[in-house]
């Protein structure tokens, strides 16, 4: 039989800090593709249930695009009746909009004022000032249409890439296992499943709490009759990809657009704590359910996390942090299981001691 | 015309692996949807002839199924038995992560489905039915293993008296 050589472990450990590395100089051009796997992990166990009853996975695909081409048109065609029938109910209320908005930071400012020590005063903002700062943005207008281009390309491009990597399926796996050098093979499968096992969970886990939150911000916001409670609540409910950040992000713009809407601060107090509530309900109900089905982290690690990575990455760092971490972790667990079998031997299992009754 | 439809709907290669997985003692009580799934859960690898699918005192973490070709377990230098194909081998893995007790090398170009353990305690977890099945199923092959050796002791033994 050949004998087989191993690969020394500074090899594989030189090859990933490689592909660090590179991924640090060209995270850009890999956003794409990471929303992508992102989005293929979510969906496949639905195209996998009717590849299981014997259909083509294509085929599942292909009616699952046009089946998402057909909502979004649906969506595109409500969402544009609607924006078109809040602007020209802005158009036609703007004058008494503007008269509340003065009023409400007017009371701001003389509540304010009444409290803040050492004489201290806040100057009422003259018109003016106010012309020439919307002057001074609206400079910087065409470089924000600019900006917007990456993100209608991304509009693109991720569900372009996202159909090969769903029509692919296990078979790009399949091809990897096929690489790998026969003796790895069952380390390679045993990483693979760790992997999937917590980042699918979490990534799965994460679409369940977003849809919950913006369930819940909309329902709230429609009982407190917030004008904009559709488009709040679904700010709150994507920026809750980002852990913390979707009921932090619903209270900051839900309470300023209350505020302005109603003309007082009790008002945005209510949404502000209509999210601290959602918030509460996330931690109490949602993530132990979250969490059971997928890695469980030390809440410090999560903020490590998530610092280490929007420093580095900015707010594709805050996105992909904690499913980074997640691979790590499997990583370190498959490199100590194998460590602890391969150096330290093997364990017997416990009802070993069983076998010592004679079976009859 | 419905035979067009299926071409163009159905998969042939999901029911071939279907019929395939369906044959064998293992996986004979589920039903096509539970091969559906159950195939979804295992890898697919062709081995060469002379590759060594693991050696004598690896740590076992999958079970392997032979679906094409040969492949022989070695004690040392000698030859145990040869599996062929629709037999399936390392299924102690899926219960315990112990030292395989032999080495597999393939006698010929073959192609194998691998069942992690992870995977299949996935479908404890997600499909208890299609674990349930898959584990009762190996729990009737190491009794039946054990009655052998069981018979095997009992006659040398006897046969040990009568010398």
């Amino acid at each position: 039989m050949p004998e087989r050589k191993r690969i020394p472990l500074v090899w594989g450990l030189a090859a990933l800090a490689a592909a660090a590395l590179a991924f640090y100089h060209l995270y850009h051009v890999l956003i794409p593709f990471l929303l992508s796997f992102a989005l293929a992990y979510v969906l496949s166990p639905v195209i996998g249930l009717f590849e299981a009853r014997g259909l083509r996975r294509q085929v599942v695909v292909v009616a699952l695009y046009l089946g998402a081409a057909a909502a979004a048109g649906l969506l595109a065609n409500t969402a544009a009746n609607l924006a078109l029938g809040q602007l020209q109910e802005f158009k036609s209320q703007g004058p008494r909009y503007e008269a509340k908005t003065e009023a409400f930071v007017e009371s701001l400012r003389v509540g304010l004022n009444a409290r803040l020590p050492f004489g201290l005063r806040l100057r009422r903002p003259a018109v003016e000032d106010v012309q020439s700062s919307l002057m001074s943005q609206a400079q910087n207008l065409p470089g924000l249409v600019l900006g917007v281009f990456p993100v209608l390309s991304l509009l693109f491009l991720v569900p372009f890439i996202t159909f090969f990597l769903l029509a692919d399926g296990q078979a790009s796996i399949d091809a990897l296992i096929q690489r790998c050098p026969s003796r790895y093979v069952e380390q390679a499968l045993h990483l693979v499943s760790e992997i999937d096992a917590s980042l699918g969970n979490y990534v799965r886990g994460l679409v369940f709490v977003a849809a919950a939150i913006f369930l819940a911000s909309f329902v709230g916001l429609v009982i407190l009759g917030v004008d904009q409670a559709l488009g709040i609540a679904a700010v709150a409910g994507i920026s809750s990809f980002i852990p913390y950040a979707g009921a932090v992000l619903g209270a900051v713009v839900g309470g300023l657009a209350a505020g302005f809407q109603f003309g007082t601060l009790a008002a945005g107090l209510k949404v502000v704590a209509l999210f601290v509530l959602i918030r509460i309900g996330d931690e109490i109900l949602l993530q132990p359910f979250v969490a059971r089905h997928s890695v469980k982290l030390h809440p410090l690690l999560f903020l490590l996390a998530l610092m280490v990575g929007g420093d580095l990455f900015g707010f594709v760092g805050l996105l992909f942090a904690i499913p980074v971490l997640c691979i790590l972790k499997a990583l370190t667990r498959v490199l100590l299981a194998w460590y602890a079998s391969e150096a330290a031997g093997p364990a017997a299992p416990e009802i070993a001691d069983a076998a010592a009754v004679p079976f009859v | 015309m419905l035979k067009t439809f299926k071409k163009l709907f159905f998969d042939p290669q999901i029911q071939r692996k279907r019929q395939f997985l369906k044959s064998l003692a293992l996986f004979r009580d589920l039903s096509d949807r539970d091969l559906g799934l159950l195939s979804q859960a295992l890898h697919s690898r062709v081995y060469h002839s002379g590759e060594a699918l693991f050696q004598e005192g690896d740590i076992g973490r999958a079970l392997f199924i032979l679906e094409s070709g040969k492949v022989d377990l070695l004690k040392g230098d000698a030859r145990i038995f040869q599996v062929k194909p629709g037999d399936f081998f390392g299924e102690m893995a899926l219960l315990e992560q112990l030292p395989r007790t032999a080495s597999a090398v393939a006698a010929e170009r073959s192609q194998l489905f691998l069942l992690y353990r992870s995977k299949l305690d996935s479908l404890l977890h997600y499909h208890p039915r299609i674990g349930v099945v898959i584990m009762s199923h190996l729990a009737q092959l190491l009794s039946a293993r054990l009655r052998r050796v069981s018979a095997a002791g009992v006659s040398e033994h006897a046969a040990a008296r009568d010398a």
